[in-house]
């Protein structure tokens, strides 16, 4: 059973050039391209300089997530990360996932290295989807300072009680999908 | 202003997992190092390549004509639109909110708008080109996309039916 595909998101990336990243340079070179052809150099230098200054300003924040997510196994046991998220965690994985998920400050360049770090040290895909959707739905950061400046507060109240059960319900669809699946 | 709180707020974490790192095996430390050496190595340019991607198709995607025509409709045809207008609105972290707002003060209804940014939240293409899908490849991306299309219409429809 060695050939077996192991479970997605559940190895650490390894391999500096993949499919991914092939995919996505080939839409940035189309789209800029296209961007080029029908709003002129200006609007594409535009993005290319916006966008390069802006990783730059996120590197101290991508070096402090990576950080967390690299020690993270190291100060946490396997067993006690499997006990809290793993396969047999559980409906009670599932909710810690999604807490995790929303309380987890500093968005999407920690939490996806944060959840790729968890996957391996032990937690199953179930919580790692609860813990990305928690995120999503009902990050923080996110609903505190932007959406509340922006949209009414009944609104946002009854968008995130509506959405407190989804990333536990779409880590639950996971684990019933994978099910059987040695991890 | 708020990416530079959110580094400090991470450095503070961040540190302070190091000083715990302090008590552990010098092997460990190296170890931990190393990968983080790599994993940095491994995002840096796909951050790069993907925000490049995201920023290029924003400019590509006719986010006027979203917010001309987001609300214009009501009920399952509203919060269909919606729901697609949502997963293909670019741009940071509050685009959608401001878009949102503006389609409210244009009248559109809370059914809509709670498909619309929800959609938003639980999957948008720049997040998706920029981060997910380098960072998390292609089976978690289309695992967790295909799982959570359906939750910004049934909370649309959910609403719509109480309202």
């Amino acid at each position: 059973m060695a050939t077996e595909k192991p479970l997605p998101g559940s190895t650490t990336p390894k391999k500096l050039i993949d499919g991914s990243l092939i995919f996505i340079t080939l839409v940035a070179v189309v789209a800029g391209i296209a961007v080029y052809v029908t709003h002129g150099a200006g609007a594409f230098w535009d993005v290319v300089a916006r966008e390069t200054l802006f990783t730059g300003a996120l590197v101290p924040k991508i070096v402090a997530g990576v950080i967390m997510a690299s020690a993270l196994p190291f100060l946490v046991s396997k067993e006690r990360i499997q006990a809290l998220v793993g396969p047999e965690s559980g409906m009670r994985g599932l909710i810690i996932a999604t807490l995790a998920g929303a309380i987890v400050p500093g968005g999407p360049s920690v939490t996806y290295p944060l959840t790729v770090s968890l996957l391996a040290a032990g937690a199953d895909l179930g919580a790692g989807i609860a813990l990305v959707s928690g995120w999503v739905l009902l990050g923080l950061n996110r609903t505190l300072i932007w959406e509340f400046s922006f949209l009414p507060a009944d609104f946002v109240l009854l968008r995130v009680a509506l959405s407190l059960p989804v990333p536990i319900l779409l880590g639950w669809a996971t684990r019933k999908l994978y099910q059987g699946r040695d991890v | 202003m708020n990416i530079l709180i959110g580094t400090l707020v991470l450095w503070g974490l961040a540190l302070w997992m190091l000083r715990k790192m302090q008590g552990q095996d010098a092997a460990d430390r190296t170890a931990m190092w190393a990968r983080s050496k790599a994993t940095v190595i491994f995002m840096l340019p796909r951050i790069l390549v993907g925000l490049l991607g995201a920023g290029f198709l924003a400019v590509l995607l006719p986010v006027d004509q979203i917010e001309q025509n987001f609300g214009t409709e009501s009920g399952l045809m509203g919060i269909t639109l919606a729901t697609i207008f949502g997963l293909i609105t670019p741009g940071g972290p509050f685009v959608a909110y401001a878009i949102g707002a503006a389609a409210m003060k244009a009248g559109a209804t809370l059914a809509p708008l709670m498909a619309y940014v929800t959609a938003w939240s639980i999957v948008n293409l720049n997040r998706s080109i920029a981060y997910e899908l380098p960072l998390m490849g292609r089976h978690f991306l289309l695992l967790r996309t295909i799982l959570s299309v359906p939750v910004p219409m049934v909370l649309g429809l959910l609403v719509w039916a109480f309202q």
